[in-house]
């Protein structure tokens, strides 16, 4: 099977799962519908609607990781190629991601001395 | 005609599955009982609570299928039985992996409901906790295979499985994928006991239907990967390749489960503690340690 072939049936996957979806759906509709009463449609809070709007910014308490997070997602990217041409380049491959990996590393250490790794 | 022995595959995995959630979280084991559950959501209303975001609302339980069964497309069950073989197979389990946490937050935004909300801002949490022991596992089995094709991986697997051959890639992944499925004791977004159901609370009839539907064929898909990277695939004496696939998916799944009924929940703060103090130091040395070992040994 071409690349081409391959993508064409994972697009072909998902739309069929949509159209399983919207079938189960229409499934349920032909069964019956919601009859419209007050209240019915108040998110669950105890049948009260919400004191505060939920819609607002919240304070993100694992930052720090999450900036960590982003170096490390960077490395992954560099990671996958190196992978799978590690047993072709040996030695060389070990050394240089070692290398790369250490100097990672060693930034995720000083993060954890900062006091980045906690919630904050 | 190999995708749809898959699908069948999968649908009926995804039964075994929901039987074994039923008796893990209700201690009784029932056959009938996921149909049953099934027809009732079908059968009952389906509200739009007021003031939604209707598109994520409805985007939500779909995305998150459509995530589950496209990663479902990349996992092998006996040779030359596998939706797409892609050659980055190991990848785009991963970047299908990644549509769950979009999927969990467009349900937790899309209601306009406070217990949804949390429930989706804490699978932020947990995303971050669990993202980085999904890939780097992956890269150590990689490196032995020397392929992200999925295939090639069980292949690699032929002389020595890679439980055995990287073991802490193994309990890593296993956690983190525990982590994506929000399996307990990891279920922060959904949180039975703690948050009315968390993302699920504003979710009715056949949207909660699809929406359970989603996250079986998530654990499903995930089981699945740990037997590819890990448990060999289709390998195995005397039974055909695809009895063996279905056999081990069926007992991780299982495992995944029973684990999760035994432990108390973790709190978020703990989990991401947990995964960058100790999880991210051995995912790094399993990768030096398989570098070496690979470097030495042929096989």
């Amino acid at each position: 099977m071409s690349e081409l072939t391959q993508y064409a049936i994972l697009l072909g996957l998902t739309l069929g799962t949509v159209g399983l979806v919207l079938s189960i759906y229409a499934l349920a509709r032909a069964i019956g519908r919601a009859r419209a009463e007050p209240a019915k449609d108040v998110p669950a809070t105890a049948g009260t609607l919400a004191r505060d709007p939920v819609w607002v910014r919240y304070h993100a308490k694992y930052y720090g990781y999450a900036l960590l997070f982003l170096a490390f997602d960077m490395e992954m990217a560099f990671m996958y190629p190196w992978a799978v041409v590690y047993r072709e380049e040996g030695l060389v491959a070990l050394l240089d991601m070692g290398v790369f990996l250490a100097i990672l590393f060693l930034g995720l250490l000083y993060g954890w001395s900062q006091g980045a790794l906690r919630r904050q | 005609m190999s995708i749809a022995v898959i699908i069948l595959a999968l649908a009926i995995g995804c039964y075994a599955v929901a039987v074994l959630e039923g008796w893990a979280v209700h201690g009784r084991l029932s056959l009938t009982r996921p149909a049953t559950s099934a027809l009732a959501l079908l059968g009952r209303e389906q509200i739009l609570p007021r003031t939604s975001d209707r598109l994520f609302f409805e985007v939500g339980p779909v995305l998150l299928l459509v995530a589950g069964l496209l990663s479902v497309a990349v996992i092998p069950l006996a040779p030359g039985l596998i939706i797409t073989d892609l050659a980055i197979g190991a990848l785009f389990l991963n970047a299908a992996l990644a549509y769950v946490l979009v999927a969990l937050i467009m349900a937790g935004w899309g209601p306009n409901g406070a217990y949804g909300m949390v429930g989706g801002w804490r699978f932020l949490g947990q995303f971050i906790a669990y993202a980085m022991l999904i890939v780097m596992p992956i890269t150590a089995v990689a490196m032995r295979a020397e392929s992200l094709s999925t295939t090639q991986i069980v292949l690699s697997q032929a002389a020595l499985w890679n439980i055995a051959y990287q073991p802490i890639g193994f309990v890593l992944f296993v956690i983190a994928a525990m982590g994506v499925a929000w399996l307990p004791p990891i279920d922060l977004p959904t949180g039975g006991g703690d948050l009315a159901g968390g993302v699920e609370a504003e979710y009715t009839g056949a949207r909660l239907a699809v929406l359970r539907l989603a996250r079986l064929v998530i654990i499903v898909a995930l089981a699945g990967a740990t037997v590819t990277f890990y448990l060999g695939g289709w390998l195995g004496p005397w039974l055909p390749g695809w009895v063996w696939t279905a056999l081990k998916t069926l007992a991780v799944a299982a495992g995944m489960l029973a684990l999760g009924s035994r432990l108390p929940r973790l709190r978020e703060a703990k989990y991401l503690e947990l995964s960058w103090k100790l999880g991210i130091t051995l995912a790094l040395a399993n990768i030096f340690l398989v570098g070496v070992i690979a470097l030495v040994v042929p096989i």
